[in-house]
């Protein structure tokens, strides 16, 4: 690996786009093409999930995954053997030299090297503007298999399905964007310092009240970053003698928060509420390690819609096991917060739960309201305390204006305070968008992950070297899109992940399902039994795209052609 | 071909060898015949045929190999949780029992109104909510303290980091509005998910260029920053050197790195040096060489003071260290160009001294976030392994914009630095030379520092409350070991409600508003002392640092 791979080179600031006014509010928000491309989530009042049912692929698709990353090893491994031998040099950012170790050992570096590098293209595309429903990606030339990459000052305007813009919020105009620039007028751009000095301004109250009004409790407190909320709220609450009960695929942003806390961890497997239970009965009777002394709390902590997989937690069964066994309950709505639910307020809207039965919920404001951070609510006593005791409080910067006014009026919008009518319609054409792309890639045959209202839809590539493939083919036909693997997903389950906004109209949803359904043939990615759905007649789905065009659009509107 | 044997175990009670060897065989060619149809298997039976052909023992001892293995891995899951040692086992009933039995405390305990008990209402109160600013003003601002009971309208703030104040310069906040035109405000990704725009890689290189260093790297708040970057590179294994008086964000960044902490006592080279020496001697016993880290900050969180640069650099190339600097509240701040505190000990470049700068876009550049400065290599892995990087989405791009603007400023004219610089030795020397002041409070801050730290002197300190730091500390670590919900130190607590009440003072009196130094003793690790903040800014008059200096000295005697 060369220099030239770490090198800092400059991407070109792109001047904004030169289109008309309206032109340019299209591209960020598609104007709503027909009323019948709405749909009203119903609540589930109180309805558990039902036991998830997952389609392995052919057992044809597992072996040649495990042999795809067989050979990327071996081939990389006598890379480096040949490599060692004939050009030492290359090496030498990866081993110790003049008494210093390396950032990264040559074992640590194998990965970016031999694996991430490979298809660096497909990742941290640098892009300008709005992440609305397009967004304006930065062209690149990568030089000698990615070592490098210039730029030769031109984009591609590419349908988004890569941010998580939900309610399409991600505008440059509009009421938000108004609020914003006058916020910034008014108490400027930044804070003055922590909060619990002299960053609390009446427009942090504001905010957070009408936050805690929104997810029904009863106060909260915002955090200027969703990931440093996790991370550093726990060790307020919790010390070694807690135990948190954690659902094995949680954000790495709670893992850290419990490890800095100090609290053991046990996980549970995915949504499994049985394995749930033992856990919960078996900890509460064994009490903490070594010395038997029961545990002074215990945290159950889940996210309510996972963001690689499109589940979403089983909220009655996990407040039924919480009462019964008086643990408390700590929900992430990173995903769900404004994307779900009738009127949008997450997870306890969409099963129709009371917010009160769960402890505490989480949320991060950079996802739905097309803003930054994250808060926390719950009852006053712990938010009170919190205000004290928090780390991010005391140490860390506040939210700036611009980002609490944006928080305050996608708010409000939702809630119908602001414009009414208008939270009304993104939320209903996320919930119609999302079935429509869910369903229509089911009877397609393809693999995706996740319940019917997800607006986040993963679909199942496997094979590690088909996740390049298809991003590059997808940025052919102007199409953002993400793809994970290892280690952000199990090690053969490497996806692509459609994040679904309100702002896509239903024609940019058939264009899309147009694409994916060529490269799906190109790909031989079509694998679905049709056990997860998307099958009338219990056989393998292969519809035609045509057909699926044609009937899904008001199919999706019907629970019956999903597991719900 | 042998037939097949017609017998088996039962009609064996004796172990025979002879019998066990037929049917072997005949396994082997009933799987011969099957493996005709199977071309690879067929040569792999036949090498076993002839292997028992040729040493039939050795085929037994390899197929009892074989049983045990299959035996072993089945067993072993059962095995681990009988091995859980010290496991309870229980009848049903007792089970239930136990979890009937069983109550959780409080999720929080309810903070308490009782001052003299530690409780910790006041504090709440304390906090000031800012209900007016002035961007044509930015050293004022109109605020409530006590719910909304007492308002007060064109407070001279002095409690705030905005040093500089360049967010509010002209050519900022026009590049700000244009980016919230352009742009909207969040940027609805993580940095490898297509959120990191134009704007904010251009930010990165303004960023590495300004402070001479190879390259940087941006993060959403600057608190998560130090955590996230050590943890990356400091590892198992590693060993890392502290300064005991870091702050939270580093004690953070300690506790998750899994590395082998040692601390050095603060800003003693003597200290660093030995346990520098010993690591290394420690370290000759082994086969490699680990990643070792000097870590500090250059201008202290709790105390002010700045930490040795030039002695620390010259320990940290003659002992092979790698050095990370939290340089929060230093860039911007010190230098003649605010390039911290590299260029104030007469560094050519950061990049030269500094391995990793933790810097923050919050405190002095008015705005919000965090970066880290450091060479290309580095940041490179950065990247790739550092979580709040990677799992969190980027920055607003008008942030980013705006921060590009003020380095901008900064480059063509640094006047607003030097200004400040001016300001803070005013307001030091003002402390400094007042020995009535003194004789109750220590300043431990450098005049180089726009954030004078006023705390009790230790004789102050013992005859007002009888307590000692070195107590204080000491009944912290216990009640952190005990676990208990809500710390509560009386001492401390006293110690600041009178630091609070001297700042509730100077409010009512002078329309200004002084700090405290926040601390949360749950997050503590480390000895702290409580303390008051008086910090200037770039565009403060002599009169006003005069004039509220003169306020904090007569409320100071009066109390004291
Ligand atoms: C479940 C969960 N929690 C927290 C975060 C972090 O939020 P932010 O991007 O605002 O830092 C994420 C972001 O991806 C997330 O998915």
């Amino acid at each position: 690996m060369s220099s030239t791979t770490y090198k800092n080179t400059k991407v070109p600031i792109l001047s904004p786009l030169q289109v008309s006014a309206n032109d340019a509010k299209e591209l960020e928000f598609g104007t709503l093409t027909d009323n019948r491309y709405l749909l009203k989530t119903k609540s589930r009042n109180g309805k558990p999930l039902r036991q998830p049912i997952s389609d392995a692929p052919h057992y044809y698709i597992s072996v040649i995954t495990y042999l795809n990353y067989l050979i990327i090893i071996i081939l990389g491994h006598l890379h480096d053997f040949f490599e060692t031998i004939f050009f030492p040099e290359n090496f030498y950012n990866v081993t110790e030299h003049n008494g210093y170790a390396p950032w990264f050992t040559k074992f640590e570096s194998f990965f970016p090297r031999r694996m991430k590098k490979r298809i660096d293209d497909c990742f941290s595309r640098p892009t300008s503007g709005v992440p609305g429903r397009f967004i304006n990606c930065i062209d690149r030339i990568s030089h000698n298999l990615n070592e490098y990459f210039s730029f030769p000052g031109t984009s591609t305007l590419c349908l988004n399905l890569s941010s998580y813009n939900y309610l399409g919020f991600a505008q440059s105009k509009g009421r938000c964007t108004e609020h914003a620039l006058e916020s910034v007028a008014e108490w400027g751009p930044g804070c003055l310092g922590p909060r619990n000095t002299c960053g609390t301004t009446s427009l942090h109250l504001k905010t957070e009240k009408l936050i805690a009004d929104f997810v029904g409790k009863e106060d909260a407190i915002i955090c200027s970053m969703g990931y440093g909320t996790n991370a550093n709220f726990f060790n307020s609450i919790l010390n070694k003698r807690c135990l948190v009960i954690s659902d094995e695929l949680n954000h790495t942003s709670i893992r850290t928060g419990v490890r800095l806390s100090g609290a053991a961890v046990r996980a549970f497997k995915h949504n499994d509420m049985e394995d749930l239970e033992r856990l919960i009965r078996e900890q509460i009777v064994q009490g903490q390690p070594k010395t038997h002394r029961a545990w002074q709390k215990i945290l159950i902590c889940v996210e309510g819609l996972f963001s690689m997989e499109g589940t979403m937690c089983n909220l009655p069964c996990l407040v039924a096991l919480k009462k019964k066994y008086k643990c408390y309950l700590f929900i992430d709505e990173a995903h769900s917060i404004g994307a779900i639910g009738p009127v949008g307020r997450g997870v306890c809207d969409y099963f129709g739960v009371d917010p009160n039965d769960v402890d505490i919920l989480m949320g991060t404001l950079t996802k739905s309201f097309g803003a930054a951070g994250g808060y926390i609510a719950g009852d006053k006593t712990l938010i009170d305390m919190l205000r004290l005791n928090l780390s991010f409080s005391n140490y860390a910067e506040p939210s700036p204006p611009p980002v609490l006014a944006q928080i305050y009026s996608s708010m409000s919008i939702i809630k119908g305070d602001l414009n009414p009518g208008e939270g009304e319609e993104r939320l209903a054409r996320i919930a119609f968008n999302s079935r429509y792309l869910r369903l229509g890639l089911q009877r397609l045959g393809f693999i995706v992950y996740g319940i019917a209202d997800s607006p986040v839809i993963p679909l199942l590539l496997y094979v590690p070297s088909k996740m390049p493939e298809f991003s590059r083919l997808m940025l052919q036909r102007n199409i953002a899109v993400v793809v994970v693997a290892y280690p952000a997903t199990p090690l053969i389950e490497s996806r692509v992940r459609f994040c679904v906004s309100a702002s896509l109209t239903k024609e940019d949803i058939d264009y899309l399902l147009r694409h994916i359904d060529e490269v799906g043939d190109m790909l031989f990615l079509k694998s679905s039994s049709g056990k997860m759905g998307g099958s009338l007649d219990g056989k393998p789905p292969r519809w035609d795209i045509e057909e699926v065009i044609r009937r899904t659009p008001e199919d999706c509107k019907d629970d019956k052609y999903f597991l719900i | 071909m042998s037939t097949p044997p017609q017998h088996s175990h039962t009609h064996a009670p004796v172990f025979n060898f002879e019998l066990l060897h037929s049917i072997v065989l005949s396994f082997a060619d009933r799987l011969f015949e099957e493996s005709n149809k199977i071309p690879v298997f067929k040569y792999i039976v036949q090498y076993i045929r002839k292997s028992h052909q040729d040493d039939p023992y050795r085929t037994m001892i390899e197929l009892c190999l074989i049983i045990y293995g299959i035996i072993y891995f089945l067993a072993k899951p059962k095995k681990t949780r009988a091995h859980n040692a010290n496991n309870l086992y229980l009848s049903n009933k007792e089970t239930n029992l136990l979890i009937e039995e069983w109550e959780p405390e409080p999720l929080a305990v309810p903070i308490s109104e009782d001052v003299d008990k530690s409780g910790a209402a006041w504090r709440l109160k304390s906090i000031p909510k800012i209900v007016k600013y002035y961007n044509s003003k930015p050293n004022y601002v109109d605020l409530q303290v006590n719910g909304a009971e007492n308002t007060y309208t064109n407070v001279l703030n002095m409690s705030s980091f905005n040093f500089l104040q360049l967010n509010t310069h002209p050519e900022v906040m026009d590049a700000i509005t244009e980016t919230i035109k352009n742009y909207g405000v969040g940027s609805c990704g993580p940095a490898g998910f297509y959120g990191n725009e134009d704007v904010h890689y251009n930010l990165e290189y303004d960023l590495a260029k300004f402070f001479g260093t190879e390259n940087a790297v941006l993060y959403g708040q600057d608190f998560c920053v130090a955590p996230s970057v050590l943890s990356t590179f400091a590892k198992r294994g590693d060993f890392i050197v502290a300064d005991n008086q870091v702050s939270v964000s580093i004690q953070n960044a300690l506790s998750l790195s899994r590395s082998t902490v040692y601390y050095y006592q603060h800003n003693d080279m003597d200290s660093l040096e030995s346990l520098l020496i010993k690591i290394n001697e420690d370290e000759k016993h082994e086969p490699i060489i680990h990643r070792k880290f000097i870590v500090t900050e250059a201008v202290f969180h709790n105390s002010g003071d700045l930490c040795p640069l030039d002695k620390i650099a010259e320990l940290k190339e003659k002992y092979k260290f790698r050095l990370f600097l939290d340089e929060t509240l230093s860039l911007g701040v010190l230098g003649a160009h605010g390039k911290g505190i590299t260029e104030h000990f007469g560094f050519e470049k950061t990049g030269s001294v500094v391995d990793i700068v933790v810097g923050s876009m919050a405190n002095v550049f008015g705005l919000s976030g965090g970066f880290v400065l450091g060479d290309d290599v580095m940041s490179y892995f950065q990247r790739i392994g550092s979580n709040a990087y990677c799992f969190s989405a980027s920055l607003p791009p008008y942030g980013a914009k705006g921060c590009s603007a003020i380095l901008d400023v900064l480059k063509r004219d640094n006047s607003t630095v030097l200004n400040l610089q001016k300001n803070s030795r005013k307001l030091h020397d003002l402390f400094f030379s007042t020995t009535s002041i003194l004789n109750y409070f220590q300043i431990t801050s450098s005049e180089y520092s726009p954030i004078v730290h006023l705390s009790l002197t230790p004789d102050f300190r013992y005859s007002k409350f009888g307590s000692t730091l070195e107590d204080i500390y000491a009944k912290l670590l216990k009640q952190q070991e005990t676990c208990k919900q809500d710390i509560e130190i009386e001492e401390f607590n006293k110690e600041e409600f009178f630091l609070q009440s001297i700042a509730n003072k100077v409010l009512e009196r002078g329309n200004i508003l002084i700090a405290r130094n926040p601390h949360a003793l749950k997050h503590e690790s480390l000895p702290i002392s409580p303390s008051l903040l008086v910090c200037c800014s770039s565009s403060m008059s002599d009169e006003e640092i005069v004039k509220s200096f003169n306020v904090i000295k007569e409320v100071i005697m009066e109390v004291v």
